[in-house]
């Protein structure tokens, strides 16, 4: 949780909070970082951040919902 | 939806646990399902205030972080008698009071993130309507999890200088966080003290709303943590703030 804090910028800090609680499906994880980054939710940046976030494990899908895993 | 609410001080000593124990018990006072989870894993102490200590049989949250234990196994059902009569519930998930299991948690570690998910699953099967987080003092792994996921976090502080200054950090952790509510609770102010100045002076430093000003009493120092004021005390000052608290909480957040 201390990377959570330290993240910039604090969209990416939104974003990976999402993947808390009861994690959060690839529409409104889409929506969300459309919303925080300005484009649109099928944008390829959008795919390559989720590939990022996913290489690093900082966002595992289980089932249907994305998870943040940051420990 | 179950609703997170996080009780926090940066520093220990401000009474906490006190604090949680009885909001849970007026939350609970109003027909609501309400679960209590020790997460202050190094000093744990909420479970005193329901005259609770778990035996050797009975399983804590270490049982469940550090082990196979489903968290369901580790919520006991702790609802004092009034709180039955008034068809509400209060589970509590202590963590391990034995000395040689605080301190292998803390040795070992543990992933972080399985304590969200026991939280949220204990909500899914106890069907609950809140549940009340007593954090660790201070900022580790645990209390920034509860912050992250809080819908409201509750900063406990007493007028003195040292929570003043540490009390920012947190506050400003909780805006990094993006905490949806935060509300400061000034504990343990002396009868001597300007309460109009005091609540001034935090709002005027953190630009967070007051969320109650509690007063030092005899009567919380008579039971001595072996009891719940709001049921023994429910017209004392103390317990009125808790109950307006709570009351604010149903209205804002809940």
């Amino acid at each position: 949780m201390a990377a959570l804090l330290a993240l910039e910028p604090a969209g990416l800090r939104r974003v990976l909070k999402a993947g808390l609680r009861q994690g959060v499906d690839d529409a409104a994880l889409r929506a969300l970082v459309a919303a925080e980054f300005c484009c649109e939710p099928d944008a390829a940046a959008v795919d390559h951040l989720f590939s990022q976030l996913e290489g690093r494990q900082w966002l595992v899908r289980q089932g249907t919902v994305w998870k943040t895993r940051l420990a | 939806m179950v609703k997170i609410l996080a009780i926090h001080s940066f520093r220990g000593g401000t009474g906490k646990s006190n604090l949680s124990a009885n909001l849970a018990t007026v939350l609970a006072m109003g027909g609501r399902r309400v679960a209590i989870v020790d997460t202050d894993l190094a000093s744990p102490g909420v479970h005193v205030l329901f005259g609770f200590s778990p035996t050797g049989e009975q399983q804590t949250l270490n049982d469940h972080l550090e082990g196979a234990a489903p968290i369901r196994s580790c919520a006991h059902d702790v609802s004092p008698a009034e709180v039955k009569q008034a068809h509400g519930h209060v589970w509590l998930v202590p963590a391990a009071m034995n000395g040689d299991r605080i301190a292998r948690l803390l040795r070992e570690g543990y992933e972080v993130e399985k304590l969200n998910d026991a939280l949220f699953e204990l909500a899914q099967v106890l069907n609950l309507d809140v549940i009340v987080v007593d954090t660790h003092p201070g900022i580790n792994e645990e209390t920034l999890l509860s912050t992250a996921i809080a819908d409201c976090l509750m900063m406990v502080m007493r007028p003195d200088g040292q929570d003043y200054l540490g009390t920012a950090v947190a506050v400003e952790v909780a805006q990094r966080l993006d905490v949806p509510a935060v509300r400061m609770v000034v504990n343990k102010l002396p009868s001597y003290f300007d309460a109009q100045q005091v609540r001034e002076r935090v709002s005027g430093s953190y630009q967070v709303p007051i969320g109650a000003l509690l007063p030092l009493c005899d009567e919380l120092l008579t039971l001595a943590s072996g009891d719940l004021a709001v049921l023994r005390h429910p017209s004392h000052p103390w317990s009125v703030g808790v109950q307006q608290l709570a009351q604010d909480l149903v209205t804002s957040v809940l």
